[in-house]
């Protein structure tokens, strides 16, 4: 059949009549590509190894555009400004919400547009080092200071890539009044063993009840797997990148949680969706392993529960050991190509070290008229447990939450470095640990598979 | 189906019609006798599309076949790694897996929308009132936002919470791990999908339908073809093409689907909703843009695989 | 006896009973997720997932519009859409048909090879050509300006695509009879070809506002600054704030406030498709293939 070119109007056949003309148009590509446009020849190369130094100026002037993720957060950040210029008057700051994840990375790649300083997740710190300015010498009046756990998680190649903004101690979070009356003294909770222990007695109290959260997000049971291994002082990778997956404490967690979900002791849920509270508020999930941010929950999404919780320090993982991991945190980072970086660096000094600075950041304020509890500074002298910042939280019954967290927070081992993959490997072993925690794998195969896979898919390729 | 009686003579005649069709055009034997004006005008026409096109679409295109071939994470030189990222995909189980997990979507997705919207689209055409009442509301899902739509998915589909559950529960039916079940989240994702697109793929069939000779359904009645008869040996033959550009259309949109799971699933439970099109986001999001870009390009070499299947297929049967 | 006629005898009775019911079924489903979401949208934000289906005029509220409008620019969103809306729509709707006459009416050097890559690029995901636009967009200078918003993708491949149909069918002999006339090449696209292909057109005009109207994946990094931020990148940060559930962004609060932007975001296409209908369905029916 022919029929003349402008006539036909048969979408689907015009396919095949144009395949000829696609393969030639691939290859016109493939011979032009190499002419094409020059690949990552842009300047900065050379300068991976740039250090920031501190601004002599006494009163800089200029202006800094400052990235936050969106929320509470963000308004707290917002509301310290005002402070800020009263030390720096000659400086503006530029305060943006801006959706971190989706936007940095393209940014950072392009150069454009650059903010001169960046909220951003300790565990996603280490993938773009190549972007960022190495703190090593300005923090450097302030390292002795800094929890180690924090200096640890950004410290790549030996340079410091994010000025260390909160800490965030796991805890141990329970239903003090659901506990009482099955006659579970928390107190006695000191090993992990005890919580299975205390679980078990308060599966007795009330049947059908699953009293431990076991995560099914993967990424954020990923996060919880690194707090555990927090408390040995271990993480994924070693200061060289070096996989640290198949070792004696990963195999003591994994043992841990496959008993908790063997023995029917866990609340498969996703963290404070409605699944999750509806557990927690009927009193069915009354254990709650995580770090200090759980405490958002009794304070605005429980109602039925809320004043009846309590936290304290994690359980050990043998006698002794250390009562806390840290879990999450967030840091500051400078870019390379920002236009003010030494100013940027005098607004993260202000926040990070300085009294009226973390004072604004965490205490009382217009967003959190009782002060932001959801994590602590990272800076010891902030972080005195007489001198709290934030008040105790109604919601949970009055206690001295910062207390509690402050003394928890220096059991935290240092020595747990987070390897620039570790965000990339969720699809691995977040996604495995998932499958043990439906009972579809056993740990030791968890630490095999998961460890193939990102020794294969990551570590070998980056 | 090489027995049926009057309705596939009639359908035979109706196509040796079409084919018979006068081909008259600007054809190229005239070409050298055309006016100059006339040889030069479709450049003159296709140039501002063309500038914007080369800049825009051919020049990244470039850039995109160029850094597939090396190494680069976003930042300092790149190097060249020759095909290593291409195998590199090719032996490893995640890509095929993606490829597997597009693949059984494309399952529950395509087949099950064309069956709908042939339905949809014969019964719009069967009846006169509400006719536009329903046309409009075919298109509601389609101009709601699809970041929205994410949304209210998870919350319509929550296992304990969600509506879909309630009603189910209320009907005395199981409820389901909609979107925390490895074995339900690709169905659920579908769901989103047909709901979403399904309005406009009825349009595109409605139109093949108007193009259908109501004289062959006459003809076939008198000889006695009941309905169903005559949906299956006339309306679904005619409809062919039409399908197949929604086939073809389709087929793309599933293949690079990567908001909707990226948004309700993030990939899970385990990677069950990984499509090919979130597999590549995820490279790209982590600066292994060089992979990024060789995944995609094999996404190319698949999606016109599959649509000259189609096509093939097609043609097959003519 | 024309097709209308063969069809309303066909169809008769209770059949077409059995068809508003199967129709009617499909139409409750396909508006109650939106109708649940612009409904909620007015329920406290904690009761929307502790209590999808529950509604109690009671309790309702505009806390979450008041919320919505204090966090994000929604104003401000929906003025840069109109801006890249009205130039990236003017854009395509005269580069796409003129181009789309070229292909369909005319054959000249290269233009196997130009449609070739047309339909490589439309197979091409839109995801990978980020980075290298967006390199191009910081040569150019333009990040984070209405160009980056407006230039790039606006004469995409499937308007190409769809124009070449629409115009395919229009017959040779119009365009033959305007040249016997002494018509010149461009004023033949002017006078006869606009005019028939004017359903087509509406058509694209639709799909186009429409594309452009829910347009986010691009305009997410091109608008890096929230000056720039589209309506829709106005909403995929609210969306973002619900993934990055970890401190303190509440989720049922996000989630209230984002089917508040939703619901109003809603309604400008609502409208301008319940008034265009007709035009929108003659356009696609215009511009899908022949059976």
């Amino acid at each position: 059949m022919r029929t003349t070119p402008g006539r036909s109007a048969r979408g689907a056949r015009l396919l095949t009549r144009r395949g000829a003309a696609v393969a030639a148009a691939a290859l016109l590509v493939t011979v032009l590509s190499a002419c094409g446009p020059d690949i990552g020849s842009g300047g900065d190369s050379s300068a991976s190894g740039s250090v920031l130094q501190a601004p002599a100026d006494n009163s800089p002037k200029g202006e800094i555009t400052i990235w936050d993720r969106s929320g509470d957060l963000f308004k707290v950040f917002d509301a310290t400004i005002k402070e800020f210029n009263k030390k720096y008057p000659g400086i503006t700051v530029k305060h943006e919400a801006v959706d971190i994840d989706s936007k940095l990375q393209n940014t950072l790649i392009t150069g454009t547009d650059v903010p001169d300083g960046v909220f951003l997740d300790d565990a996603k710190v280490g993938s773009y080092v190549d972007h960022l300015w190495n703190l090593q010498d300005v923090l450097a009046p302030y390292s002795k200071d800094i929890a180690p756990q924090k200096v640890a998680v950004n410290t790549v190649h030996g340079g410091i890539y994010g000025v260390p903004f909160d800490l965030d101690p796991g805890l141990l979070f329970y239903n003090a009044k659901a506990l009482s009356a099955a006659g579970i003294d928390p107190n006695g909770i000191k090993t992990y063993d005890d919580l299975l222990a205390a679980a078990k007695k308060y599966q007795q109290y009330k049947p059908g009840a699953k009293p431990i959260h076991l995560e099914q997000d993967a990424f954020n049971s990923q996060l919880q797997l690194e707090m555990y291994a927090s408390q040995f002082g271990t993480s994924l990778a070693d200061a060289n990148g070096a996989l640290r997956l198949d070792s004696a404490p990963y195999h003591q967690i994994l043992t841990w949680l496959d008993t908790v979900r063997k023995d029917g002791l866990g609340t498969r849920a996703e963290y404070l969706k409605p699944t999750d509270v509806g557990a927690l508020d009927s009193g069915d999930e009354v254990f709650y392993p995580w770090a200090i941010w759980f405490d958002f929950a009794p304070q605005q999404q429980l109602t039925a529960t809320k004043g009846d919780w309590r936290a304290m320090p994690l359980p050990a993982w043998s006698p002794g050991g250390a009562r806390s991991g840290a879990m999450g945190g967030a840091s500051f980072v400078i870019p390379k190509d920002a236009k003010n970086p030494q100013l940027a660096w005098l607004f993260y000094r202000f926040l990070t070290f300085e009294q009226a600075g973390y004072s604004a950041v965490y205490g009382p304020n217009a967003v959190y008229p009782g002060g932001l509890n959801t994590s602590i500074p990272s800076y010891r002298p902030a972080a005195d447990p007489a001198k709290p910042l934030f008040r105790p939280i109604d919601a949970m019954g009055g206690q001295d939450v910062w207390k509690t967290a402050v003394e928890a927070s220096q059991e935290i081992p240092g020595g747990a470095p987070i390897p620039s993959w570790w965000a990339a490997a969720v699809d691995y072993l977040g996604t495995d640990l998932q499958k043990m925690l439906d009972g579809s794998l056993t740990p030791q195969q968890v630490i095999d598979q998961a460890g193939k896979d990102i020794q294969t898919n990551l570590v070998e390729r980056k | 189906m090489t027995t049926r009686p009057v309705p596939v003579r009639a359908v035979k005649v109706f196509r040796d019609e079409q084919r018979a069709e006068p081909a008259t055009t600007a054809a190229p034997r005239a070409r050298r006798t055309l006016p100059w004006r006339r040889r030069l005008a479709p450049y003159a026409f296709v140039l501002p599309f063309v500038a914007v096109f080369l800049a825009f679409s051919v020049y990244p295109l470039f850039f995109t076949l160029r850094l597939s071939f090396t190494d680069w994470h976003g930042a300092g030189a790149a190097h060249w790694v020759g095909l290593g990222n291409y195998r590199y995909l090719l032996t490893n189980d995640a890509f095929w897996a993606s490829l597997g997990n597009s693949g059984v979507l494309w399952l529950l997705i395509v087949p099950v929308q064309l069956v709908l919207a042939v339905i949809v689209a014969v019964l719009l055409g069967a009846i006169k009132r509400l006719r536009g009442f329903y046309r409009v509301t075919f298109v509601v899902p389609f101009v709601t936002p699809l970041v929205a739509v994410a949304q209210i998915w998870i919350v319509l589909f929550d296992q304990n919470y969600g509506p879909v559950n309630t009603v189910l529960g209320a009907l005395g039916l199981p409820q389901v791990g909609w979107l925390v079940d490895s074995m339900w989240a690709k169905p659920t994702l579908a769901l989103l999908f047909l709901w979403k697109t399904t309005g406009f793929v009825v349009l595109i069939v409605l139109s093949g339908l108007q193009q259908i000779d109501g004289g062959l359904y006459e003809a076939a009645s008198l000889d006695g073809a009941g309905r169903l008869r005559q949906l299956w040996s006339i309306t679904v033959p005619l409809l062919r093409r039409s399908l197949m550009f929604c086939v073809v259309l389709q087929t793309l949109a599933v293949f690079q689907m990567f908001v909707e799971p990226y948004v309700v699933t993030g990939g899970g439970p385990y990677t069950s909703t990984t499509t090919a099109g979130l597999f590549l986001f995820k490279h790209i999001n982590s600066g292994d843009l060089g992979t990024g870009a060789a995944n995609s390009f094999l996404l190319v070499i698949v999606v016109m695989a599959l649509s000259l299947l189609f096509v093939r297929l097609l043609r097959a049967e003519d | 006896m024309t097709t209308l006629d063969v069809r309303a005898r066909r169809t008769t009775g209770r059949p077409r009973a059995g068809a508003h019911v199967f129709l009617l079924v499909l139409t409750v489903a396909l508006l109650a997720p939106v109708a649940w979401a612009v409904l909620s949208s007015f329920k406290p934000a904690g009761e929307i997932i502790r209590d999808p289906l529950g509604f109690d005029p009671a309790t309702l509220t505009f806390a979450n519009f008041r919320g919505m409008f204090q966090d994000v620019p929604i104003g401000s969103g929906f003025l840069n859409t109109g801006v890249v809306l009205v130039a990236k729509g003017a854009i395509t709707m005269f580069c796409a048909p003129l181009a789309a006459f070229a292909f369909a009416k005319y054959s000249f050097r290269g233009k196997n090879l130009i449609f070739g890559t047309v339909l490589l690029t439309l197979m091409l995901p839109v995801i990978v050509l980020i980075i290298p636009l967006l390199l191009e967009m910081k040569e150019l200078g333009w990040v984070n300006t209405y160009q980056a918003l407006i230039l790039p993708g606006s004469v995409d491949a499937f308007a190409i695509f769809w124009m070449r149909q629409v115009i395919a069918a229009v017959p040779d002999e119009l365009l033959d009879a305007a040249r016997v006339d002494g018509c010149g090449e461009f004023a033949i696209f002017l006078r006869v070809i606009v005019p028939a292909i004017r359903p087509g057109l509406a058509g694209l005009g639709v799909l186009t506002i429409m594309n452009i109207y829910n347009d986010f994946v691009w305009p997410v990094v091109a608008a890096s600054s929230s000056r720039m931020a589209t309506l829709q990148v106005v909403l995929s940060t609210l969306a973002q704030n619900i993934k990055g559930n970890r401190v303190g962004a509440d989720y049922a609060t996000v989630t209230g406030e984002l089917l508040a932007a939703a619901s109003i975001a809603l309604i400008p296409l609502l409208i301008l498709f319940i008034v265009l209908q007709k035009h929108f369905i003659n356009g696609i029916l215009a511009g899908s293939v022949k059976g």
